[in-house]
């Protein structure tokens, strides 16, 4: 009996030895790693875009002190960032494309609707020199800029997570694990989400 | 029947090359981190570029935290902003998980819409060198100096704001310093820098007493770092100079990588800290 426990002892260990070289040279392992870092890297996106939603009460409340007639602005601003912060964002907006595209949508929407504002806000001398407009100012600037980056970061986590899983051999483990290539930002939803703000000089 | 593999290899080596000047060619390359102050473009004197570097070295010595400075022409076709990022994301300045490093770019030659100043925060500091402090540091220290074409000045007067701010966070310390003959010359050293640092206070009140309205009113923008930075920083500068035979003293400066020359070239590089793009960017 002592032997042939010992042979299933040893046999297990092969089994599992052989399962995970076979697994970590089939990119299992990479498969995991990778899609660790496209989390990451949204966890990142989205932090960035509720940082920027954090920013809108304090700015929109400081424009409305100066800016009395952009009323229709504001309310703009105030309804794209209460679509933008209600929509719920599951990690299942990462494998849904549907979803992704959602999301993108609504923060373009509240992307355009702050750009207008920060348009019109440049009709008022008293507003851009007050000292907390500034500063919220350059708050939005920095934070507009680090949404680039946190995106520009996820399309290249995406990217090589997508190469990943498209490539030979590893998209027989995707194939197998039933892995499929995420959706990333594109250009062309940015523009058509983004309409540019309309110039009335006959006002 | 061999021409055709071959020609194969040429055909694809010749693509590798297209691509790889293409993506060269689009874009403006990083530089190579070699010292804290880069200067592709003789915005400063040779006199004046060790000066900074001196500053931003001693700087590091005693906090840890890194502070450089990349002067060039312009970052066309990119914004300033898209440029600096991938030059942080490349010098990783500041220190691994401190993430204590800040960038200071300026493209002296970029039109008007991609700016022309950069100030790139990395992600520890963003407590204290807030975007809208930054952008303060852009537009009230440097600009004015940068208007009058006083380069030197303004990239002085800007990091001595950084460093003044960055101050006031709890950083880490650094790296013990090794060298026990260092303390000996640091006590007269010390007298002689706060006697010169409290001349340049004074001799920089005086001048710009006009201008303390903006840069130093309290209550608006806080401390009024402004004339008592620059002070601070040109006082530094005269005891630097004052000191400048005694060479051993920056060769010895307690930089970990073993900071081999005034110039800086032994700089050891970046630290291993992280940027998310927070900052500021403005012109003058």
């Amino acid at each position: 009996m002592k032997p042939s426990l010992f042979t299933r002892w040893a046999g297990m260990l092969l089994a599992a030895v052989l399962a995970a070289t076979l697994l970590s040279g089939c990119g299992y392992n990479q498969f995991q790693a990778k899609d660790e870092a496209t989390k990451a890297a949204w966890a990142e996106v989205v932090n960035q875009y509720q940082r920027r939603a954090d920013l809108i009460p304090n700015l929109v409340n400081t424009v409305k002190g100066y800016a009395t007639h952009e009323k229709d602005t504001l309310e703009a601003v105030t309804r794209a960032r209460a679509a933008a912060t209600s929509f719920q964002i599951t990690p299942e907006v990462l494998n849904n494309p549907e979803a992704f595209q959602k999301f993108q949508q609504v923060q373009g929407e509240l992307s355009s609707a702050l750009s207008r504002l920060m348009a019109v806000s440049e009709n008022y001398p008293q507003l851009k020199a007050d000292a907390s407009f500034r500063d919220l100012q350059s708050q939005l600037e920095g934070t507009e800029n680090r949404i680039t980056v946190a995106r520009q970061r996820y399309i290249a986590a995406v990217q090589d997570y997508n190469v990943t899983v498209r490539s030979f051999p590893t998209n027989l483990t995707a194939m197998m694990f039933g892995y499929q290539a995420k959706p990333s930002f594109t250009v062309e939803n940015e523009k058509s989400i983004s309409t540019a703000p309309t110039v009335n000089f006959g006002k | 029947m061999n021409a055709l593999p071959r020609l194969l290899w040429a055909w694809m080596l010749t693509l590798l090359l297209a691509g790889h000047a293409y993506a060269q060619g689009q874009f403006k390359p990083v530089p190579a981190l070699r010292a804290r102050v880069t200067d592709e473009i003789g915005m400063l004197t040779p006199d004046q570029r060790q000066k900074l570097e001196g500053v931003l070295a001693d700087y590091e010595a005693k906090t840890g935290s890194q502070i450089a400075v990349l002067l060039v022409a312009s970052t066309e076709p990119e914004a300033i902003e898209q440029y600096s990022i991938r030059v942080a994301d490349a010098w990783k300045l500041g220190r691994k998980g401190v993430d204590d490093g800040v960038l200071l770019v300026v493209a002296k030659d970029n039109p008007k819409a991609l700016r022309r100043l950069r100030i790139e925060a990395g992600r520890g500091v963003q407590g204290v060198l807030t975007d809208a402090q930054s952008k303060r540091i852009l537009e009230d220290t440097i600009a004015p100096h940068f208007r009058q074409q006083d380069w030197y000045g303004g990239l002085v007067a800007g990091v001595g704001a950084i460093a003044t701010l960055l101050n006031q966070e709890k950083f880490p310390a650094p790296p013990a310093q090794p060298t026990a003959q260092q303390h000996e010359d640091d006590g007269p050293n010390v007298v002689v820098s706060i006697f010169l640092i409290l001349v340049g206070i004074t001799v920089l009140r005086s001048v710009f007493r006009p201008r303390r309205t903006r840069l130093a009113q309290p209550g608006r923008y806080g401390s009024g770092w402004g004339s008592g930075t620059t002070g601070f920083i040109l006082g530094n500068i005269l005891a630097n100079a004052a000191h400048q035979h005694d060479n051993d003293r920056w060769r010895g400066g307690g930089f970990s990588g073993g900071f081999s020359d005034g110039g800086g070239g032994g700089f050891s590089g970046g630290g291993g800290g992280s940027f998310d793009g927070g900052g500021a960017s403005g012109d003058w």
